[in-house]
């Protein structure tokens, strides 16, 4: 269904069993990623464990809307804060991102600790400044790398035309919009990090350029537990599933159990 | 067996137009799909592409068609490999199944 929060209309594909559950909202990663990588992965094992599961498109990607500006960490956490508001949401939700969508968890539970009871970051990293940084010279040097049809046609020849096509969807979001350069200016949350009291469950695989984010959550949040999956890179949604999938249920059922006590 | 070579059919028929609506967004919708169509070679079908087919599913057969189970099920290799027609055999075999 389509959910209308301020000027744009958010794809939403929500999963509820019959009566009160604890809420899970799933939130994807920037560029080449959609809800699909969780209607395909965690959403059906979550719905059957009996989660009421929310997944839903960020602005400009899948089958939401397209704006040509307006993506600001910010403004992707005031749309997910509205989409709850717009659901009628009345209690704290357990976020899970993957990659560019757990920074918006951090950013969702800074901004508004009252709405969210936990957050499950896979692969992905608070948005503080440093981050930014990295993030907006990547989009920087992809724009015009994907914007070019021989990119395109080498990445049909070595990864096949899924991925082709998927690099042609990721090019035209860097062109049409100001995705790339609203990165760079995105608010960070150095100075709320350590107000964070939500509990952090962090997954990274240990082949990832990620690693180094495990000592700094450890340094910098009040409660953290880190996952460090073996002989693993930064896809650890797709390639490891099942395990996230067992780690986040027995996650999710834990913390329900404290907030009940 | 006429009779489900006809539902066989009209499946077939059923998950083409919905595919060619899908394909429309991308001039494709004059592809050639048949039972030995695939998705993700042949196609090139987004993965969002799947999660409008499933609703279209959904909505057409109604709940029984659970496709994101189906494919929740499945190894990623297995999803890409995945052809027109071993979808139609899914979506008679619950549609048996119910009856």
């Amino acid at each position: 269904m389509q959910i209308r929060v301020g000027e744009i209309d958010l794809h939403v594909q929500r999963l509820s069993p019959e009566g009160p559950a604890p809420i899970v909202v799933l939130i994807h990663g920037m560029l080449y990623d959609s809800l699909a990588s969780y209607y395909f992965t965690l959403g059906p094992a979550f719905a059957a464990a009996g989660l009421d599961v929310i997944m839903y498109d960020l602005r400009g990607h899948g089958r939401s809307t397209r704006p040509a500006t307006g993506y600001r960490l910010e403004q992707h956490v005031d749309d997910l804060a509205g989409l709850l508001t717009a659901l009628e949401v009345a209690q704290p939700v357990h976020l899970v991102g993957n990659s560019y969508g757990g920074s918006i968890a951090f950013g969702l539970a800074a901004a508004h600790p009252s709405l969210v009871a936990s957050i499950t970051a896979i692969e992905a990293e608070p948005p503080v400044q440093s981050w930014t940084q990295r993030l907006g010279d990547g989009l920087a040097r992809a724009k015009p790398w994907l914007a070019q049809e021989e990119t395109i046609e080498l990445i049909r020849e070595a990864r096949g035309g899924h991925t082709a096509r998927l690099s042609r969807g990721a090019a035209k979001l860097l062109q049409l919009t100001t995705i790339a350069e609203d990165v760079l200016v995105s608010r960070t949350i150095e100075e709320g990090l350590a107000d964070l009291k939500c509990p952090v469950l962090a997954l990274y695989g240990d082949e990832s350029v990620l690693m180094e984010q495990v000592d700094f959550l450890k340094a910098n949040l009040a409660s953290c537990r880190v996952v460090v999956l073996p002989d693993q890179g930064h896809s650890v949604l797709i390639e490891r599933t099942g395990e996230v999938s067992a780690l986040v249920l027995d996650w999710v059922r834990e913390q329900s159990l404290v907030e009940a006590e | 067996m006429t009779v489900i070579q006809a539902d066989r059919a009209t499946v077939l028929a059923d998950i083409a137009a919905m595919l060619r609506g899908l394909l429309e967004e991308y001039g494709l919708e004059d592809a050639d799909i048949t039972m030995a169509t695939k998705f993700h070679d042949d196609l090139e079908l987004e993965s969002i592409d799947l999660v409008s087919l499933s609703g279209e599913l959904r909505e057409h057969y109604g709940g029984r068609i659970n496709f994101a189970a189906f494919i929740a099920d499945k190894e990623l290799e297995e999803i890409i490999a995945l052809t027109v027609g071993e979808l139609v055999e899914f979506v008679l075999t619950a549609l048996r199944n119910v009856d």
